[in-house]
């Protein structure tokens, strides 16, 4: 990451840790609203790789304040949303990790067993899927400047994916965290509750998939390989 | 894990025009006919494309000019191998030994075994194998025991290695064999570079449950190959193999087996697909790109000189489990007979058959899984 990137994130981490009790006027005051404007409109002359990165920090802290909507408009809400669906899937990730890892039971830590193990490994392969969708998706964004038709399959492949991902991600995050994690008290819904919503919002999997399937079925069966490799690589 | 971003895949050079150039080769010269052979297409065998395609300067393209090789950089081999495997060129010949015997070769290999083998790996006409399992040893790879002794004359192998591809057809097999009397588990392990018509090396073959006759038994008795035959150093035969295991598991070939199938799908679907149809190309293709963003960083990692056996084992977990995930849904809404001949039918067939097997080869998923649990930090 670049250093510039880190000091944004550095920022979003401390706005968005405000936020949680003051709601978005911080997020506002601190001019997240200008981060994709250009610098020569005064504005902060971020790319979407930057967006990315600040939205999956507020996918973890700040799930339920607009701030997608406050930095993009209303067409690459889709690929703000897979930003977001990647931090909460991240946070989920580390949250079971935490507590298999302390938990005990039998005797020794949950992590020890081998069910729990193999379970945490099928988490992990998707969040790191959504992660590099969400990271793909960026660099497709920026390489086309935000051209939301140039970039059509790409938002529909990393929509699709992330909303693939939530039931396999939310369902073992809650199984190995066990009853603590069905409270209100314990964080783990603050990540979960919001990835069952973001999969509806801006395109569930139905969408998306016909979207991406009529659009592949017009390329015709050796089309989709061409059409990927002329998109990037 | 958080924060994680994709390794830049940035190969030098005009990477269009290596595409380009390649898709014209292959529309001269890759065998057409057999609709089959495409899919799982680095099961296939061809000498004759093999050899054509060495000499194109296709294999062993990131060995050295000295050896045969072409010095290319290892990600434009990516892109030159994934373009392979979307066309379902058949590659299986020389497959093993361009994708691994040959970079280990050069890695640990003496300057003698270098001149021996390398040119001709970079000529796709000689071919390798992997010895490593055993009928004692399959997930618990260090229970090995076929045994190497050294003597005045050379090494002295008795054992019997299994489930060896190609086997039948290498000049070749790397294998992992116990050099040390009295040892256990992962130490006094080496790799020994086994010329198969050496006397006393039995091949037998055994049929799979598709019919083909891709793996064999392979069985030494008192076989005496040199010195020389040792790669790497002797007892860390262990270290060799793990790493040369990451090298394998995060190829293209771990999500574009099947692509021949993804292509008949498509266009039996035609233009204006019924939504099921569609529903399934766009679940498959969304898929598809995923892996493919993530077998790219992983290979740009690789190529950066890091060790991501995590991410290399990522792919490979998702890789399979859409490869046997792809033929069970395609049938599941196709109406497809078992026995038509159309290409759609045939590659179904083929695959459901064939599709077991992809999360055994190259370790297991229950052993992968273990893996990532370890790079997550769990054990
Ligand atoms: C098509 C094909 C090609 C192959 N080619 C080669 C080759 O060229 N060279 C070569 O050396 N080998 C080759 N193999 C062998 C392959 O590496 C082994 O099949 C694999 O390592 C598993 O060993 P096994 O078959 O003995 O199964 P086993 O080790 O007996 O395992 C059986 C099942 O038990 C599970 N299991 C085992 N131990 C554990 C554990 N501790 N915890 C949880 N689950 C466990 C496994 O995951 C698996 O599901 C090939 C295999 C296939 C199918």
């Amino acid at each position: 990451m670049s250093a510039a990137r880190e000091m944004l994130c550095d920022t979003a981490r401390a706005v968005f840790a405000e936020a949680v009790t003051a709601g978005i006027a911080p997020v506002e005051e601190a001019g997240f609203g200008l981060l994709l404007v250009p610098e020569t409109e005064n504005g902060f002359g971020g790319d979407w790789g930057d967006v990315n990165a600040v939205l999956q920090i507020a996918g973890v802290v700040v799930p339920d304040l607009p701030v997608a909507e406050l930095i993009a408009g209303e067409a690459l809400q889709p690929a703000a949303t897979v930003s977001l669906m990647a931090g909460a899937m991240g946070q989920a990730l580390s949250l079971s990790i935490d507590h298999v890892n302390t938990r005990q039971q039998f005797g020794r830590p949950l992590g020890k067993f081998q069910a729990v193990q193999q379970s945490l490994a099928v988490m992990a392969c998707e969040v790191r899927a959504v992660e590099a969708a969400a990271a793909a998706l960026a660099s497709r964004l920026d390489a086309v400047r935000l051209d939301v038709i140039a970039a059509d399959f790409e938002i529909a492949a990393a929509k699709l994916r992330a909303n693939r991902a939530v039931g396999v991600v939310a369902a073992i995050a809650h199984q190995v965290h066990g009853a603590i994690g069905f409270t209100e008290e314990y964080d783990l819904h603050r990540v979960t509750v919001p990835l069952m919503r973001w999969r509806g919002a801006h395109g569930n999997d139905a969408f998306w998939a016909a979207r991406l399937g009529r659009q592949v079925a017009a390329l015709g069966g050796r089309g989709l390989w061409k059409a990927m490799t002329a998109r990037g690589a | 894990m958080q924060g994680f971003a994709l390794y830049p895949f940035d190969p030098p050079g005009d990477i269009a025009a290596l595409r380009a150039d390649l898709r014209a080769w292959l529309a001269v010269n890759q065998p057409q006919g057999d609709v089959v052979a495409q899919a799982n297409c680095w099961a296939s065998f061809d000498a004759g494309f093999s050899r054509a395609l060495g000499a194109a300067g296709y294999v062993g393209m990131t060995l050295p000019v000295r050896y045969g090789g072409g010095d290319r950089h290892p990600l434009e081999r990516y892109v030159v191998i994934e373009e392979l495997l979307a066309a379902g060129a058949p590659v299986g010949a020389h497959w093993i030994a361009d994708r691994q015997t040959g970079p280990l070769i050069l890695r640990y290999g003496s300057e003698e075994q270098r001149e021996r083998y390398l040119p001709g790996i970079a000529k796709g006409e000689l071919y390798a194998c992997i010895g490593l399992s055993e009928p004692g040893a399959g997930s618990d790879l260090a229970a090995v025991r076929t045994t190497a002794r050294e003597t005045p004359d050379g090494w002295r192998i008795n054992g019997q290695k299994i489930w060896t591809t190609g086997a039948h057809f290498s000049h070749i097999m790397l294998a992992l064999v116990r050099t040390e009397e009295g040892s256990e588990r992962n130490a006094g392990l080496s790799q020994l570079l086994i010329d198969l018509d050496t006397p006393g090396i039995t091949i037998r073959p055994i049929i799979d449950m598709a019919g083909h006759h891709d793996f064999n038994e392979v069985f030494f008795d008192d076989v005496l190959v040199p010195h020389g035959a040792l790669v790497g150093e002797r007892g860390q035969g262990w270290k060799q193999v793990t790493a040369e295991l990451g090298l394998e598991r995060s190829g293209p070939e771990r999500y574009l087996s099947s692509h021949a199938l993804l292509v008949a799908l498509i266009d039996a679907a035609g233009p204006d697909p019924a939504p099921e149809l569609a529903t399934l190309i766009g679940e498959l293709t969304a898929e598809m790109w995923a892996l493919r963003q993530l077998s790219m960083s992983t290979a740009a990692k690789l190529a950066a000189g890091e060790d991501p056996m995590v991410e290399a084992s990522v792919v490979k977990e998702l890789g399979n489990a859409f490869e046997q995930d792809m033929p069970r849904r395609v049938q599941a809404i196709v109406d497809s007979g078992w026995d038509d001949e159309d290409d759609l039918a045939k590659l179904l067939r083929a695959l459901l058959i064939a599709s077991p097997s992809f999360s055994l080869r190259g370790g297991t998923r229950e052993v992968i899984r273990g893996i990532i649990a370890r790079g997550l930090g769990l054990r």
